[in-house]
């Protein structure tokens, strides 16, 4: 059984997309909507550069959940990354979740540059949807210390 | 780079947005203890001159080759500070930025977990920094040419620009005369200028104009290559007379055979035409073109004895045996500028185009105001189809004139039934305008006007609007729902919303206001371009508020209609726009290509093309390279026309293809430093 | 079945060829019921192939895994053609390499066979344990029969029938330019039930159940080596710069390693179940890749391995995906 204790914060790491949710998180910024700090962001151009492996490598390496955030379908900067992305993350949450590992942890989101208020909702229920699930300590890869 | 990475990290205070949650010091003794940090500091505000002068003087003392700032966002400062490492000596792209103020501190009250999160997001920073490659910024040189495809007002608009500043202009266009829809007009809202006259001076400038080759009748086949150096090939279909002998007299159109046999597409189908033929007195060039779907010599083979235009031809220009031809060319942009269509009416089947002969569309009224017209600007009802033989000394009925005139607005827009759910912009008022050239033309004419709202949004909209409304004509708010015969009468059937009351309202004549829809052509320029078009299917612009003449390809720029519905003025105003936008790259001689591409490790690449197939751009290609003597097909990265997404770096299996600055060799280091507890 | 003499017949007239330099078809193995792969490359060497319900191996993964040695200076590489003879199954494998390019499809002579199914090597050993000598298996309506050791064992289909024969669209190979019996209709088709099964189980239940595979791994890499799909020159799974996974034998690295492959496979297993039959350590891999099949099916429409033409999945996409788990 995992742990559901309620001292327990999740790391979280983000994948988001230059033009439009990490936009908006900087607006969330500029704006002081506070939010819980458990997630750590990964800037990439377009979430069509986010690969699925990364989640994989994520929940190995630690990471108790992986968001992918980019902009809305059609309104992607260059064109069409966004739908790939969307494919890619459909194909690996199921698949990952036939595996056990709970669905909560790998999620997706629309985030536009002007939606800072969206992206502190997000956060919010990305962190509650892994809190729910408590920490990953299936597959955690052995951290060597020479 | 030789040797180690040294980096140096720089923790920005920022006055108190950073530093009055994080404590920056903790954050600095952390960076200095990770590997291949050399040097660590913090300062109040990095940004200013004495700031980036701590980086260029460690870079100095250091030998820093690597640089970290944990600051604000990059989409603030990151050009501020890769100007930094230039003037210090560095590659510009050995920077890697640490947001701890939009996406830390201004967003976490606790400061103990803001600063545990600061250190991890410098951590990352570090990491990937550590695996930053120099990369160079490339320039291409730009062909001081530009292609503009259609003439109509907005591309001949542009095309002046262009070509008054000197620059050479290509302008295509598909009919054999330039002038577009704007030609077909016969006043303009809400000056009531004569369309013709105002366009008719412009047509004549771009037909003489040195820095302007004007190719009507010719379509653009081909075209590859990227911005400043695109490659273009036109197909001018042969006229089948001579261009350089025609003289435009018109002998030939009088004795066709087939004259006054074919509806004629410049009097939308009012008026006809013979198979050799000028679209309207002012066209230009002013030279005359055999239809040759249409003409009975090239069709069947043979025309009567001979053909007789051939004969009436004082400057033996007709010559059956031209060809089409193909011309090549370079240009460094392109501006597309192709116009529209008008709503198909029979889509709309409760209103009965093409049923009753007078109901017409707003195009069709405008040809028969229009004194050049078919009806020499007589508004007669119509009887479309017959063709009464005039009987040996019987005078030829007089056409009649409509008492009543109705006019419906929004037909084909605002609609979602058929799938327009846009407003077309201009509808509202040239319908104004008809009715107000109706009631000029008929002054005890009934005119009703039928609409939802009224949009007089521009300069003198409104005040034409209350003219109009002034001069008799009735505006009844109601979207009627059918249209059918009584006795010789045509019905409309409505509901006045203002008073809630249904009507039937009998008139002689029906004018449907259609709406502007994409030309049902415009896959050809889609498929040539890779544009991508809206919702509303119209040529998607690269930024709707910001970037309306740019698309998302460099170098390739929108105006008029194809980009969205406008008027005439907004048309030219959005032409100038983007012949100004065009003329950026060509004045400079030189653009920046994206720095941040895609390449391809050949000795892995196994040519499997996913690669290819995802990118947006085609900036992909598989090339034949010798691998160990066996040829084998690997990918390529056009550097010009990769935009730097990376959605290829995620396709490919076997990793070989990467974008420079995220790679996975960079990206991965990152997710262990955030994601390990 | 595929008449043996018919068959050499056709080999021999392809091998004759002058543009053809190879045939990879079946021989029998060295002991017991098995046949192996043959590669021959002379008409003499032609009548050591064999047809039989033993003839398991998908031979397209020899196209892709042949390793091409330099050509030495001077001289020309060898272009002509490969030969192979191909399953219904193992042709989908042939459709989705060309789909990748991996080949042209002149570069190939194929020679289909129609299949009525091949056996479980594993349940055959199981039913006649420690056959040494040199046995064959046919079959004859609804019954293998086995021969061996001067026996003749006659089995229901069904209890030696390979589990992937049960579910099987493509009996009859997709793409040949010579088909070596009759057609044979489709006889079975996929339900997904296992998959289905096992999604039913909760996160517990089905973590339990994959650590137990996954810690049996030893990496021997075979699941990887005998897929007709895996051939990159440089697989990203043992790569080091990056490394994605580290090379130990260790649940970690284990599960991370097969969650990858699953994941390269989706849009791309054609199903022949190859890696399954030889995973020495029999973890049941093909539920992993079937369950990707199964999505890609459901969720996007798409069939590897059936149309040459068409782009890779995960190269295209619907503006009206499913996008009901996105925030």
């Amino acid at each position: 059984m995992a742990e559901k204790n309620s001292d327990f914060e999740p790391n979280i790491v983000a994948f988001l997309c230059n033009w439009c949710s990490y936009a908006g998180a900087d607006l969330a910024g500029t704006s002081r909507i506070q939010y819980p700090p458990n997630v750590r962001v990964i800037r990439v151009m377009c979430s069509g550069r986010v690969n699925p492996l990364f989640v994989m490598n994520a929940l190995q390496q630690g990471a108790d959940g992986v968001l992918i955030s980019g902009c809305h379908p059609g309104d992607c900067h260059y064109m069409q990354g966004n739908y790939y992305a969307r494919r890619r993350f459909m194909l690996m949450r199921n698949f990952l979740e036939y595996l056990g590992v709970e669905p909560e942890r790998v999620r997706m989101s629309w985030v536009s540059a002007s939606e800072g208020a969206k992206w502190k909702e997000v956060i919010e229920e990305v962190v509650n949807g892994v809190k729910s699930v408590g920490p990953m300590n299936k597959f955690q890869r052995r951290q060597l210390n020479w | 780079m030789n040797g180690k990475p040294k980096i140096g990290v720089y923790v920005c205070h920022c006055g108190t947005n950073i530093a009055g949650v994080v404590n920056v010091e903790e954050v600095v003794q952390f960076a200095s203890t990770l590997p291949d940090v050399v040097v660590a500091r913090n300062y109040s505000y990095m940004c200013s001159d004495p700031g980036q002068a701590l980086i260029t003087d460690d870079i100095e003392k250091f030998g820093l080759n690597r640089v970290v700032v944990a600051s604000c966002s990059p989409r603030m400062h990151e050009p501020t500070f890769r100007k930094t490492l230039l003037s210090g000596g560095l590659n510009p792209y050995f920077l890697e930025m640490a947001n701890i103020r939009e996406q830390c501190s201004w967003v976490h009250e606790d400061p103990i977990a803001a600063t545990e999160k600061a250190k991890r997001i410098v951590e990352a920073a570090v990491v990937k920094a550590r695996r930053l490659e120099a990369l160079d910024v490339k320039e291409v040189d730009v062909e001081p040419a530009c292609l503009i495809i259609g003439a109509g007002i907005a591309g001949i608009q542009a095309a002046l620009d262009i070509a008054d500043a000197g620059f050479k202009v290509y302008l295509v266009e598909k009919s054999p005369t330039v002038g577009g829809h704007m030609a077909q007009l016969d006043k303009t809202f809400p000056t009531l200028d004569c369309s013709a006259c105002i366009l008719t001076p412009k047509m004549v400038d771009v037909a003489n104009h040195p820095n302007i080759e004007l190719m009507t009748y010719s379509q653009v086949e081909e075209i590859s290559g990227y911005i400043g150096n695109f490659e273009v090939k036109v197909r001018k279909k042969s006229r089948f007379v001579d261009m350089d002998k025609c003289t435009g007299c018109g002998a030939c159109a009088e004795v066709c055979r087939m004259a006054g046999r074919i509806p004629n597409e410049f009097d939308e189908g009012i008026g006809m035409r013979g198979a050799i033929y000028l679209p309207f007195p002012q066209a230009v060039p002013a030279k005359y073109t055999i239809d040759k779907e249409n003409c009975l010599f090239l069709s069947k083979g043979k025309c009567g004895e001979s053909p007789k235009c051939k004969e009436a031809c004082q400057a033996d220009a007709i010559n059956f045996d031209l060809q089409d031809e193909i011309v090549e060319f370079k240009v460094g942009t392109i501006i597309v500028a192709t116009g529209y269509d008008v709503f198909d009416a029979r889509k709309k089947p409760e209103y009965a185009y093409g049923v009753y002969d007078n109901v017409l569309t707003a195009l069709e009224f405008e040809r028969l105001v229009n004194a050049s017209g078919p009806t020499g600007g007589k508004i007669v009802m119509l009887e479309r189809g017959k063709k009464k033989k005039k009987k040996e000394g019987e005078e030829a009925e007089a056409p009649r004139v409509p008492k009543s005139i109705t006019f419906i607005q929004c037909v084909g827009s605002r609609d979602k039934s058929v799938g327009n759910e846009y407003c077309s912009r201009v509808c509202c008022m040239y319908t104004a305008k008809l009715a107000h050239l109706a009631k000029d033309k008929i002054p005890d004419c009934e005119v009703t006007i039928f609409y939802m709202d009224v949009r007089a949004f521009g300069k003198g909209f409104e005040e034409f609007y209350d003219r109009v409304r002034r001069e008799g004509v009735r505006y009844i708010r109601g979207n009627p729902s059918e249209i059918f015969r009584r006795g010789d009468k045509l019905v409309v059937k409505a509901e006045d919303t203002l008073t809630a009351t249904p009507l039937e309202h009998e008139t002689d004549m029906v004018v449907l206001s259609v709406g502007l829809v994409p030309r049902s052509d415009n896959r050809e320029i889609i498929d040539l371009l890779k544009l991508s078009q809206s919702s509303d299917l119209f040529y998607l612009e690269a930024h709707p508020k910001l970037r309306p003449v740019d698309t998302a390809s460099d170098g390739i720029f929108l105006a008029g209609v194809c980009q969205g519905p406008k008027d005439i003025p907004d048309a030219v105003a959005q032409a100038k726009g983007a012949a100004s936008a065009a003329m950026i790259p060509m004045a400079s001689g030189k653009v920046k290509v994206e720095a941040q591409t895609s390449v391809v490790n050949e000795a892995t690449c196994r040519g499997c093309g996913f690669c290819v197939a995802v990118c947006p751009y085609t900036a992909i290609e598989l090339v034949e390279v010798n691998r160990n003597g066996w040829p084998v097909k690997v990918a390529r990265v056009n550097e010009a026309l990769c935009k730097g997404c990376g959605a290829c770096a995620a396709a490919c299996l076997s990793g070989s293809i990467q974008q420079r600055s995220f790679k996975d060799i960079q990206i991965l280091p990152q997710i262990q430093a955030l994601g390990v507890k | 079945m595929v008449e043996v003499e018919k068959l050499r017949e056709i080999a021999r007239e392809v091998i004759s060829r002058d543009d053809v330099r190879q045939l990879i078809g079946y021989r029998q193995g060295t002991y017991g019921f098995r046949a192996r792969p043959a590669f021959i490359t002379s008409p003499e060497e032609v009548d050591q192939l064999i047809f039989s319900p033993a003839c398991v191996n998908n031979l397209a993964t020899y196209l892709t895994l042949e390793e091409k040695l330099p050509v030495p200076r001077g001289q020309e590489p060898d272009l002509r053609k490969v030969a192979v003879m191909v399953k219904g199954c193992d042709s989908r494998a042939l459709v989705q390499q060309m789909e990748e390019k991996a080949y042209e499809r002149d570069r190939i002579v194929v020679l289909g066979i129609p299949c009525t199914g091949v056996v479980d090597m594993d349940k055959v050993e199981e039913r006649f344990p420690n056959v040494l000598s040199r046995g064959e298996i046919a079959l004859e309506g609804d019954k293998f029969i086995l021969s061996f050791d001067g026996r003749r064992e006659e089995v229901p289909k069904e209890e030696l029938l390979a589990d992937k024969c049960k579910r099987c669209r493509y009996p009859t190979p997709l793409v040949y330019d010579q088909l070596l019996d009759q057609e044979v209709a489709r006889f079975a088709d996929d339900d997904y039930s296992d998959i289905v099964e096992l999604e039913k189980r909760s996160a517990e239940e089905k973590w339990a159940y994959w650590e137990e595979k996954f810690s049996r791994c030893i990496r021997c890499y075979s699941c990887r080596n005998v897929c007709p799909m895996c051939y990159c020159e440089d697989c990203v799974l043992d790569r080091l710069n990056p490394q994605w996974m580290r090379r130990s034998v260790d649940l970690s690295e284990n599960t991370a390693y097969h969650i990858a492959r699953a994941y390269h496979l989706a849009g791309r297993c054609i199903q022949c179940g190859e890696c399954q039959r030889v995973c020495p350590v029999e973890i049941p891999l093909m539920e992993l890749n079937r369950k990707f099949y199964k999505d890609v099916e459901e969720l996007y429409d798409y069939e590897p391995g059936t149309d040459a033409e068409a782009p890779p999945l995960l190269a295209t996409f619907k503006v009206d995906d499913r996008e009901d788990f996105i925030l």
